[in-house]
């Protein structure tokens, strides 16, 4: 053991001192930021203004951040729904002995490795698009020529646009991860329900669901996550100003510290931390919720 | 044992009927796909006014390939694609360079604070970049260092390196946990000295895991957007993404919408280019299909 000691701490090094670089004293640092009043992120903490929870308070009293935390909930709460159903039916279709199954699933993936800038100028300016738009061809071709010409990226629509595009993008990843959950199942179970006569049904109901409960909470932790990280797609859905209609926490903040636009009146990078650290609170939340209502570590990844 | 060897089944009528509720909904779903990919492939060999005439799939003008050239050329792509290899490449290099031996070390060694460690590295997988990024850009901008070139690219790798350590650590962790300890007690009662062990027999044989790890790597930092849009502040300095997004924002006032779109084509191939070739080896790397 003494003469591994060396080489554990050689070992470890870097990558430990890389973690309290980039990842401890920033999140200490923010954390402290956020009771502050802070005129520019890059002043020095001499400057500060110790404001208690001040920031926090104003931020809920912001109209545009409960804007921002409005539309994270619903692209959180709908979002999470869409997703997980359609991947947990993509999933479910794909391991019911379907042939080709390597290659659908190759495909259905395929929109989880194309950068979120190209993915959502896709959707923007081809499948939303009022003149040659891919939607509009489909509900021309079906006959709802009234539908065909809606103006999916006015204020109105433009939140729908945004969510659909996003959920299309996510589907793949969170379908491998219930494949992988369902692929665990014993067939054993499946044989025995069948020569006791349930239809396919029954036995998705009985057997796949309960028994995908520890895959379920993995998606939610996954899709909590990613959600939180939401930005890419609303700058792009919605330009150099902020749209009421898109506007996410983070874009809030970004724009709060770097950007200007139209939503900031008042500059402080103490409101920036305080949004950080909300929404590190909410996956901390829905983290320990989901942690405390589905107890099943049978299917642990 | 994560396999099954299934022979072939013969074609069964009676059992694909049953199965083509199924069918319908992922054909339907593919077929979205490729539709959307085509299409876009199809309209950057167009032209904008062809485009406009909704006659991208008919290309009766001809392929135009001078739209990748003018993307790539005047356009800037060449700039930012050159970023996007460089970052991408020397962070996953760097990324295996440290996680490895530091995942080896706490997958097989039991010391003080190992939990601990790995606690904290399974935790920063969740933490938002929201949380991280204004001390990192306080630091970075008081260093003074926003101005000069190559120390903004050696900040941007130190930053996506340092932000996919935790995931790659957390990955190669489980994957040295399941090799077997054989190899190094052999090399032990041989007398070789363990951090030999490590470097000679034990990092060879977790190739497989290793290079998995570094497609992924390798993919989120290519497609990276958030901190190269803060610290990337300049055109020498950007990544594809960032700069398509600056790319697209100027495209819309020129109206050059079929440049536009073999720029996308130019951000996309890459990826899908790997994708191709190592969609198996990518998606196993996700359902934590390891076998070691």
């Amino acid at each position: 053991m003494k003469r591994n000691k060396g080489m554990i701490i050689g070992f470890l090094a870097p990558a430990v001192i890389m973690f309290l670089l980039v990842f401890l004293y920033p999140i200490c640092r923010t954390v402290a930021m956020s009771f502050f009043k802070i005129d520019a992120v890059t002043s020095t903490a001499d400057t500060w203004q110790f404001v208690g929870i001040g920031n926090y308070q104003k931020l809920f009293t912001t109209d545009i951040f409960k804007t921002a935390m409005f539309n994270i909930g619903r692209i959180w709460l709908l979002g999470g729904i869409i997703v997980l159903v359609l991947s947990l039916l993509f999933g479910v279709i794909l391991t019911s002995g379907i042939r080709g199954k390597k290659f659908f699933r190759a495909i259905i993936y395929l929109p989880n490795i194309v950068s979120a800038v190209a993915l959502a100028t896709m959707w923007k300016q081809y499948v939303f698009s009022p003149k040659f738009g891919l939607l509009k061809g489909i509900l021309d071709t079906l006959g709802f020529h009234e539908l065909a010409k809606t103006q999916w990226l006015a204020p109105e629509n433009v939140f729908w646009a945004l969510l659909f595009a996003y959920c299309f993008g996510m589907v793949g990843y969170h379908m491998l991860i219930w494949m992988s959950g369902i692929e665990r199942i014993s067939p054993e179970y499946y044989e025995a329900a069948t020569i006791d006569g349930s239809n396919k049904i029954q036995q998705f109901r009985y057997i796949t669901l309960p028994l995908l409960k520890g895959v379920f909470k993995t998606n939610i932790t996954m899709w909590s996550i990613s959600t939180a990280a939401f930005f890419v797609w609303s700058q792009l859905f919605s330009s150099v100003t902020a749209n009421k209609a898109t506007i996410v926490p983070a874009q809030y903040m970004y724009m709060n510290t770097f950007g200007g636009g139209n939503a900031v009146t008042e500059r402080n990078a103490g409101y920036a931390a305080a949004i950080g650290i909300i929404l590190c609170l909410c996956i901390v939340i829905i983290f320990t919720v989901c942690n405390a209502v589905i107890k099943d570590d049978d299917l642990e990844f | 044992m994560a396999k099954e060897n299934k022979i072939k089944t013969k074609f069964n009528l009676k059992k694909e009927l049953k199965l083509a509720p199924g069918y319908i909904i992922i054909i339907l779903w593919t077929l979205f796909i490729f539709v959307l990919l085509g299409w876009i492939l199809a309209a950057s060999m167009s032209t904008t006014a062809d485009i406009f005439a909704g006659d991208a799939l008919k290309f009766p003008t001809g392929l135009h390939f001078e739209n990748y050239i003018q993307a790539w050329g005047s356009g800037g792509v060449q700039t930012f694609f050159m970023n996007s290899l460089l970052y991408s490449l020397v962070s996953c290099v760097l990324l295996v360079l440290i996680c490895a031996p530091a995942a080896y070390v706490l997958a097989r060694f039991t010391f003080l604070g190992n939990k601990i460690i790995q606690t904290s590295f399974v935790s920063a997988m969740g933490v938002p970049i929201t949380m991280i990024v204004l001390p990192l850009f306080g630091v970075v901008a008081n260093m003074g260092i926003l101005n000069n070139i190559s120390a903004s690219k050696v900040t941007l790798i130190f930053l996506y390196v340092g932000i996919n350590i935790p995931y790659t650590i957390i990955f190669l962790l489980t994957f040295f946990a399941n090799l077997s300890r054989t190899y190094e007690e052999a090399a032990a009662i041989d007398g070789c000295p363990p951090s030999k062990t490590f470097w000679k027999i034990m990092f060879p044989m977790a190739q497989s895991g290793i290079v998995t790890v570094t497609i992924f790597n390798f993919i989120n930092i290519w497609n990276e957007y958030f901190l190269s849009l803060i610290f990337a502040n300049n055109d020498q300095l950007r990544p594809v993404a960032v700069g398509l997004y600056g790319m697209l924002e100027s495209m819309q006032y020129t109206g050059n919408w079929a440049g536009m779109f073999a720029a996308v084509m130019i951000v996309f191939l890459p990826t899908f280019i790997l994708y191709l070739f190592l969609s198996e080896k990518i998606i196993g790397g996700i359902t934590g299909g390891i076998k070691g």
